[in-house]
């Protein structure tokens, strides 16, 4: 009996103090110019301002020269259809390749096309005839583009003339559809039919940008408080250095019930308003986002007990942004990382909320399919809870001590 | 007399670089960790061994030898064979593949009657790249396959092979891929995300030791220090930093294009001559900045709002001219604009200098930058009117 009231106690005593340094810690927050640019400022707009950056997805019409020295009907037919390609366009038609090259030195086209004078004499005695593509390799979309647009006019010319071909040598109809193409493909984009930029990279930028407001708000909020505060400690003085898991689970309540908006406004609003990829099912994504949003909250806090001023978490931090988004994996695939940065990679929340969130909102996996992911992030939110918890206690001791010296 | 006291700020500064960790860490360690870690994980190139999967409901020898040939594609490898779609679906949204191919049931009679039994790929573009090389490297077996049959025909019909290639594939295109080979993923990216890092450290670090003066009411000492001069305690101070990061950054050209074998057409001392102007152009930046925002935490946040932007605005992953017009216009704020120019001409493509002028110019202008807000700065440093929170 006496027991149960001394537990009743402990755990009244505990809600009260939990529920007093979450107040506490949402009217630093609030009272925090600083803070709240990151967490409501950034937080809203930086997906407004992606979105808009990223709105055309793809490149279309990319300037192209063309040298047509074969001149030929065979020759301006491919011409004609490489032109129709949604990707480029011919810009220059130019009579030499010199003039081409020029063109292509000075940036006014990101490719050329060269059809030597043979085209057509090798076509009409049954040679291979060449085509020379020169490919302008400072950005992934130009190569992509053209590479694309000359593919396509090739299979489609090598269709009708491989048909002429077999019709002139007495073969007709189904046999030389056949032997045309004797395996059709057929195939299908999943998650992103255009293969559009937008919807490769925000999904990822998403998760990262409440990854990474987290880290940084919560940083500056350690570090003001390290300013402050006469010992020098986060700790409120009531506690008198006691109730360490109180004040990191109050605080993290408050990011928290924060975060809980913030979060339905980025991954929940975001992706529909601008028709980026969003297959996954709300309830499946809210489940996911908890243990998201925990660990983020509880690696932040264990990181920013080693901040001491207000802006060093941004200064030393802020190239670390980078190194988050290619860890996760969503660009270079993960299979090709080596084993180290991929045994890394698992250190952060970030990587497995960027990979979940992939997989339920773009290819609409339930959470038994993230399962991995899901069951990480909680065991990382339990990890860096106890992580927060225990590195803060030894930097209230040390600075105990360091007073009574 | 002014030599003198350029001497003194100077070694006020260098005390100050070696007194605290948050100096060298967020410099030297930083970019130095950004090389190494972009260096190493894209060191393939390009991806090896992407996982995709077969569902073969056909069972048959044809379909078995088109997964083998799928095997032995550069890009890809054969993880799982399913027995339905479903299947690998699942693994598709589990992420355990990047794409998969069907062959239907029945494709081998099919084919012998020639009935033309299609195979579909399927392939995840949610992973933009990894789907887009798992695709190319099933388009070029399938490609194989058809013409592999299609040779097996006409020889049946009495053809010479030269007579058969002169009809499987009458057109060639034979593709030259300016400055980079290989199609190298690690080209297009890290001769960006380099400098990109290295920007980034600039602005803040630059932001930071000016800033800290006013926050801790440290700057009417360093004023008296340079004998009232804004320009002495700014080279000053400024010096040890600039040196530091032209280092840091020819070490990054030499480490790319000496040891990791960049491709570089132009030349590598033309380059890095850019590279010093590219550190200078953001120190310019970093001091309009805590100009124009003289407290600290402001400019702070300015700052990498700025230099993550950078990134978006070199234009090396989505260009510049596929952005809308307003956002267009704003990449000529950005100096790795300018340098990401140059890097193009002298290491892509070998182009002569006067096709870098204008960027090299552009470059320049950002060094007067400074000049705008030198009297609201100086005013700052010294009355300290501006709250230090």
């Amino acid at each position: 009996m006496k027991k149960a009231t001394g537990f009743l106690t402990y755990m009244s005593v505990g809600l009260k103090d939990l529920f007093w340094v979450m107040t506490n810690e949402l009217r630093h927050i609030f009272r925090d110019r600083g803070v709240m640019l990151i967490f409501f400022v950034a937080g809203v707009a930086y997906p407004l301002l992606y979105n808009g950056i990223y709105n055309n997805e793809a490149i279309y019409e990319i300037p192209v020269a063309v040298v047509d020295q074969s001149s030929s009907p065979e020759s301006r037919d491919f011409l004609r259809k490489f032109n129709a390609a949604q990707e480029v366009r011919i810009s220059n038609r130019c009579l030499s390749m010199e003039e081409a090259k020029a063109l292509f030195t000075d940036g006014k086209v990101h490719g050329i096309v060269y059809i030597p004078s043979d085209y057509h004499l090798k076509l009409a005695r049954l040679e291979q005839a060449t085509i020379s593509i020169y490919n302008d390799m400072s950005s992934f979309l130009y190569y992509k583009g053209l590479m694309m647009a000359t593919n396509y006019t090739m299979l489609d010319q090598l269709r009708s003339i491989q048909i002429k071909r077999y019709n002139a040598a007495g073969i007709g109809g189904e046999q030389a559809e056949q032997l045309v193409e004797a395996i059709p493909g057929n195939d299908v984009g999943f998650y992103n039919p255009g293969g559009g930029f937008a919807s490769f990279l925000l999904p990822a930028l998403l998760i990262l940008i409440i990854h990474q407001t987290l880290f940084f708000g919560i940083g500056m909020l350690a570090g003001t408080a390290r300013e402050e505060s006469r010992t020098h400690s986060s700790i409120p003085e009531h506690l008198h250095g006691r109730g360490i898991y109180r004040v990191v689970i109050g605080k993290a309540l408050a990011y928290f019930l924060l975060y809980i908006p913030i979060t339905a406004y980025i991954v929940g609003f975001i992706p529909k308003f601008f028709n980026l990829p969003h297959i996954g099912e709300i309830g499946t994504l809210f489940s996911f986002m908890i243990p998201f949003l925990l660990a983020a909250i509880f690696f932040s806090m264990t990181v920013s007990v080693f901040v001491k001023n207000r802006e060093t978490g941004l200064i030393a931090f802020l190239f670390f942004t980078l190194i988050l988004l290619f860890l996760s994996g969503f660009s270079w695939p993960v299979q090709n990382m080596p084993e180290i940065w991929r045994w890394v990679s698992y250190l952060f929340p970030s990587t497995h909320g960027v990979q979940g969130y992939i997989k339920i909102n773009s290819g609409g996996a339930t959470l038994s399919q993230v399962r991995f992911e899901y069951v990480q992030l909680w065991l990382q939110a339990a990890f860096y809870l106890i992580a927060a918890s225990v590195s803060l206690n030894l930097v209230v001791k040390r600075e105990k001590r360091a007073i009574q010296q | 007399m002014r030599l003198s006291q350029l001497k003194s700020v100077l070694k006020r500064e260098l005390r100050m670089m070696f007194g605290r960790p948050i100096y060298l860490f967020s410099t030297v360690f930083v970019v130095a960790f950004g090389y190494l870690f972009f260096l190493t994980l894209i060191n393939e190139g390009l991806p090896e061994r992407l996982p995709v999967a077969v569902v073969d409901s056909d069972n048959s020898a044809i379909s078995r030898r088109l997964a083998r040939e799928l095997n032995t594609t550069p890009m890809t490898q054969v993880v799982a064979g399913c027995t339905n779609f479903a299947e690998a679906r699942d693994l598709m949204q589990r992420g355990e593949i990047y794409g998969f191919i069907d062959i239907p049931r029945d494709f081998y009679k099919e084919l012998l009657a020639g009935k033309r039994p299609e195979i579909s790929f399927y392939v995840n573009n949610a992973y933009l790249i990894a789907g887009t090389l798992s695709y190319k490297d099933m388009l070029t077996m399938s490609t194989l396959a058809s013409s592999a049959y299609q040779r097996e025909v006409l020889r049946a019909k009495g053809m010479d092979d030269e007579a058969i290639m002169g009809r499987i594939q009458p057109i060639v295109i034979d593709t030259h891929q300016i400055g980079n080979p290989w199609a190298n993923y690690g080209v297009y990216l890290i001769n960006v995300l380099m400098p990109g890092v290295l920007q980034l450290v600039i602005l803040l670090m630059t932001v930071y030791c000016i800033g800290v003066e006013l926050k801790t009411k440290s700057s009417r000492e360093w004023m008296k220090e340079s004998g009232d001069s804004l320009a002495v305690a700014l080279t000053g101070k400024l010096l040890p930093y600039s040196v530091m990061f032209i280092i840091l950054g020819i070490a990054g050209n030499v480490l790319l294009y000496k040891f990791a074998g960049f491709p570089m057409q132009g030349s590598l001392l033309r380059f890095s001559a850019s590279t010093v102007l590219f550190v200078l152009a953001h120190q310019a930046i970093g001091i309009l900045m805590i100009g124009l925002f003289p407290v600290l935490r402001d400019a702070i946040s300015f700052a990498a709002l700025y230099g993550i932007l950078s990134f978006t605005y070199a234009g090396f992953t989505f260009p510049i001219e596929a952005m809308p017009p307003l956002a267009q216009g704003a990449s000529v704020l950005f100096p790795i604009r300018h340098y990401f120019h140059i890097y193009v001409n002298e290491a892509l493509l070998g182009a002569p200098f006067v096709n870098s002028a204008l960027s090299v110019a552009a470059m320049l202008i950002f060094l007067a930058l400074p000049v705008i807000v030198s009297k609201r700065l100086k005013k700052a440093l010294i009355n300290q009117n501006y709250p230090i929170k």
